[in-house]
């Protein structure tokens, strides 16, 4: 036990976790994080395993690197707890006693003769002291009076600050970690979908994306109705950096997207004998319009997909949901007969697969399509979020008190001897020394020319 | 006069300042640093007013695309220069931190860099966008003085200058390190969570934050609590600077992620 607590105690420790940090945290943004095996098999080939075992393809997420976390964790709380004692002693109840020998062994230090009493020598040097703010402990024995002055003394404590705060953090990512939880709503314009572990429903009533006179994107803007008990409680607008917090869950706006399950198509039919006719519809899929033609009464649109691609078997399919290849089935009825069936691409118009009954001089032309737009809003609860705020606080205040309010410590022995008293002082900061050397000196220099 | 008048004037300024810098390495005659300093200051102020320029005519943060971001950082490191110089007091930073900002402000003036002012993407909207970028830019540019002081440490022939050089890297760790913290990882953790929902991501420009945030970690442990300094504080130093410039340029060209902005 004795020697776990030494081995956690070193600061040798500490050097070694926070480069072993940092090597695995650098391997980590080289090897692209959670892709599929597939991904891994074309990238690295046989390697793929090996990184796979190694859990280097989930690398912040693997059991080694939170172990080297933990024992990151370890060794900052024994390192802090072993050190604070001695530090806080050392700040609040110090020892005010001390030898003239051991004050001129200080690194800043000063001894002078005064032909004043101890008592004036003191209430000068008291005056001295508080005019540059420091704290001022004296005990007095016989012929001798000691006096201790401080100032920053909060000072000593801006790395454990800093420390308390790393763990704080750590353990506000514990708390998101095993508390916290998101999910992906994808909702249609008045659409309600249910929150997950929430009491309430949300309702998307309004999804709008707004433009730059130049064109580009200004706003993902979702107005969205939190729905308790039937009725509605609260309504907002969800941007991008302003997500609506609604007992304790936030929604983000995260993104959207189209769905292709029923566009609205445009479809342009025309003669190749006569270049005039041109007529245009709109319509669903599965929905007839109306083309009141000769040789043409009706089209309907079978199917439709976003991404046009041929599978193994033959069979039409979508490549992905993104509409890089659209294509629209087609057919066209005269009265009740269907004269002619094919498929239409938006991007390659002149590409028309036509299987007609008769041979046709129609040709069809996929103008527009327009998939119903739905917006993904992420709904998010972390209940460590706040140990994360106050980790961070308690960070940044321990890097000022460390850097920007160095501790300064004067001691001085006053002692009556042979008519006249010896001023011995010695003085100590461990950082700043420049400044405390000067601020020292000042002192001294004002308390030898003072009468 | 507009603001890409004032950018060439800044530029020029900042080319005669090194030119002044260099005649004093070379003819040893620190008459010419006092020169290569007020020119230097002369760049800045003009560099000042051409990034508030900026600000006006854009209506958003000078710092949301490639040139905008070095122009910034250059500005940030003549400014941790000037701040620095006032503490140590040694013209030797001048000539090469001047070259290194000289280079910068050519690389924001190449083609390679779009320079018109474009309107912000949803995800920039945000006034943590002036916090978290305007700080670690600083932490950063105090970082590339430290890399600087580093070097001239290595480089140094006499124990005097060594320790000057060792003093004023340590002076900026000091600054920089609290900046870097509190705008890269703090500050970047809180708009993080506004904007996603997440204040973590483990997103390759976040896990580099953290590495140099580690380096410097390293530094300051070393250095405080085992008594390093001088050689190895410098190469530690030069590590960190490294992995900032990684952060801030290498990430985005080099590893892809959710911070693909700047």
């Amino acid at each position: 036990m004795k020697s776990a607590w030494k081995f956690f105690a070193s600061v040798k420790l500490a050097i070694v976790l926070l480069i072993l940090l940092a090597v695995a945290s650098v391997i980590g943004t080289l090897i692209p994080q959670g892709r599929t095996p597939a991904e891994y098999a074309a990238r690295y080939g046989q390697l793929a395993g090996v990184f796979t075992g190694l859990q280097l393809t989930s690398l912040y997420h693997s059991g080694w690197y939170l172990a080297l976390l933990f024992f990151f964790a370890l060794n900052t709380i024994v390192c802090t707890v072993s050190r604070l004692p001695a530090k806080w002693r050392r700040a609040f109840s110090p020892k005010v006693e001390a030898e003239p020998s051991g004050l001129l062994a200080f690194k800043v230090k000063s001894r002078f003769g005064k032909n004043v009493s101890v008592a004036e020598a003191r209430a000068k040097l008291e005056a001295l002291l508080a005019s540059r703010h420091y704290r001022v402990k004296s005990h007095s024995a016989g012929k001798r009076l000691c006096v201790l002055a401080q100032k920053r003394k909060f000072g000593h404590f801006g790395s454990d600050a800093v420390h308390l705060g790393l763990l704080v953090v750590i353990a506000g990512g514990i708390v998101s970690g095993l508390a916290g939880f998101r999910t992906r709503l994808e909702l249609s314009e008045g659409q309600t979908a249910p929150v997950p572990r929430a009491p309430f429903e949300i309702r998307l009533d309004r999804f709008e994306t707004e433009y730059y006179p130049q064109g580009m994107v200004k706003a993902w803007k979702s107005t969205v109705t939190v729905v308790e008990g039937g009725a509605g409680v609260l309504t907002q607008a969800i941007l991008v950096n302003k997500p609506l917090t609604y007992k304790g869950f936030s929604f983000y706006q995260t993104s959207y997207g189209s769905d292709w399950n029923n566009p609205k198509l445009e479809v342009t039919i025309k003669k190749k004998n006569d270049p005039s006719f041109s007529r245009t519809v709109t319509l669903n899929v599965g929905e007839r319009a109306a083309v009141d033609d000769k040789d043409v009464s009706q089209i309907s649109v079978k199917r439709f997909v976003p991404d046009f691609v041929i599978g193994d078997g033959g069979q039409i399919e979508t490549r992905s949901e993104e509409p890089n290849n659209p294509a629209a089935q087609v057919e066209g009825w005269k009265g009740a007969e269907q004269i002619f069936s094919g498929w239409i691409f938006a991007k390659y118009p002149d590409f028309e697969q036509m299987h007609a009954g008769k041979p046709t001089d129609l040709s069809f032309v996929l103008q527009s399509y327009r998939g119903s737009e739905y917006s993904v809003i992420e709904a998010a609860r972390d209940p460590g979020v706040w140990l994360i705020w106050i980790g961070c606080l308690l960070v940044t205040s321990g890097f000022f008190l460390a850097f920007y309010w160095p501790p300064f410590e004067i001691r001085v022995v006053i002692e009556e001897c042979r008519e006249r008293t010896d001023v011995t002082a010695g003085g100590h900061a461990a950082k700043s020394r420049e400044s405390f050397q000067a601020e020292f000196d000042d002192l001294m220099d004002s308390l030898r020319r003072s009468a | 006069m507009n603001e890409s008048t004032l950018f060439t004037v800044t530029f020029i300024l900042y080319i005669v300042a090194a030119f002044f810098y260099l005649a004093m390495l070379f003819t040893k005659k620190e008459k010419w640093a006092k020169t290569g300093r007020a020119l230097a200051i002369a760049g800045l102020v003009s560099h000042t007013a051409a990034l508030l320029m900026r600000t006006f005519q854009s209506g958003h943060a000078p710092f949301t695309n490639m040139y905008e971001s070095l122009s910034f950082l250059s500005w940030g490191m003549v400014l941790a220069y000037v701040l620095i110089d006032r503490k140590s007091n040694i013209p030797r930073i001048g000539p090469y931190l001047m070259l290194i900002v000289v280079g910068l402000v050519a690389l924001a003036s190449s083609p390679l860099m779009p320079k018109e002012a474009t309107p912000l993407v949803p995800a920039l909207q945000s006034y943590w966008l002036w916090l978290h970028v305007s700080v670690t830019l600083l932490g950063e540019a105090f970082f590339a003085v430290a890399f600087v002081t580093s070097i001239l440490y290595l480089t140094a022939d006499t124990e005097e200058k060594k320790n000057k050089m060792d003093a004023a890297s340590y002076r900026c760790v000091a600054v920089g390190f609290p900046l870097f913290t509190l705008g890269g990882l703090v500050f970047g953790m809180v708009w993080a969570y506004k904007a996603w929902g997440t204040y973590w991501s483990w997103d390759p420009k976040e896990v580099w934050s953290l590495i140099t945030w580690l380096v410097f970690a390293l530094y300051l442990h070393t250095r405080i609590v085992m008594g390093w300094k001088g050689k190895r504080s410098a190469i530690i130093t030069i590590v960190g600077f490294l992995a900032a410039l990684f952060t801030y340029f290498g990430v985005n060209y080099l590893l892809s992620g959710l911070h693909s902005y700047v």
